[in-house]
């Protein structure tokens, strides 16, 4: 199944459509291998780095066959111009830690990633924007979906910190020792309704 | 959207009140709580094999406490 939604060209603004599919495929992953990895590898050597971007370690051809067989495990893939944009995994088993939301259930972004090309840090121009939006979005409506009433939790890579505080408007619980130190954050029922009023 | 079936289940008194219960703790239909039932049961049966067990921890005490699992 599938979804058109609206990403933004960079350079000027103009609406461009996107794919919206309800399953990373195995040509996602393909072009995964085939395109992003040498961009971020070119990135990384650019910068005299070993590392490149936060994610650039992240398997995802390993953590979609892990998920797969899962009905808790849910992933998206963006597409645009015959090329893929950005990847998101969720999970659908996980409690909420806000006090007036606590354990009950929430859509749990494991992982949510766009090209490289649609980076700022890493292209300069970058092409599309809009992509980590549009996983916000599609995170809440499953959660809706699910009856979770738009409730979604997640751990931010530090240069993703701003964009889920001020672009979502998510609440900032703090770094978690059991993640890696990563920045916990989590969207409630009325912060869920202000994202899609205002996206 | 991806396509639904339905199926009928018939519960004592006993288990409706669970379900019914959980429904406001979690705050979820009935339906919403058996469809969570039903991945958490997966997700641990896929876990717990032969030779492994589930333990929940108490974050101060450090007491580990076992969960019997089917």
């Amino acid at each position: 199944m599938s979804a058109k939604v609206y990403l933004k060209r960079a350079k000027d603004g103009e609406l461009v459509q996107a794919t919206l599919c309800d399953q990373i495929t195995q040509n996602h992953l393909d072009q995964w291998e085939t395109t992003w990895i040498p961009e971020m590898k070119a990135f990384a050597k650019q910068r005299s780095s070993a590392s490149g971007p936060e994610d650039a370690h992240w398997d995802w051809r390993g953590k979609v066959g892990k998920g797969a067989t899962f009905l808790s495990h849910c992933s998206f893939a963006l597409e645009s111009n015959g090329n893929l944009q950005g990847m998101m995994m969720a999970n659908t088993v996980v409690s909420a830690r806000l006090p007036e939301q606590f354990g009950k259930p929430l859509v749990y972004i494991e992982y949510l990633a766009t090209a490289p090309w649609n980076r700022p840090e890493t292209s300069n121009p970058s092409r599309l924007r809009g992509i980590g939006s549009a996983f916000v979005l599609t995170a809440i409506e499953l959660s809706i979906d699910e009856g979770f009433k738009g409730r979604v939790g997640l751990h931010s890579l530090s240069e993703a910190e701003d964009f889920y505080e001020v672009k979502c408007g998510m609440t900032r619980l703090g770094p978690d020792g059991a993640h890696q130190d990563l920045t916990y954050f989590e969207l409630t029922e009325t912060q869920a309704e202000s994202f899609r009023r205002n996206i | 959207m991806k396509t639904k079936r339905t199926m009928t289940l018939n519960l004592t008194q006993r288990e409706m009140d669970v379900v019914q219960e959980l429904a406001v703790k979690k705050d979820l239909s009935k339906t919403g709580v058996m469809k969570l039932a039903l991945r958490l049961l997966q997700n641990i049966d896929a876990r717990v094999q032969p030779g492994k067990k589930l333990f929940v921890e108490d974050d101060e005490t450090k007491e580990k406490s076992e969960l019997v699992i089917l």
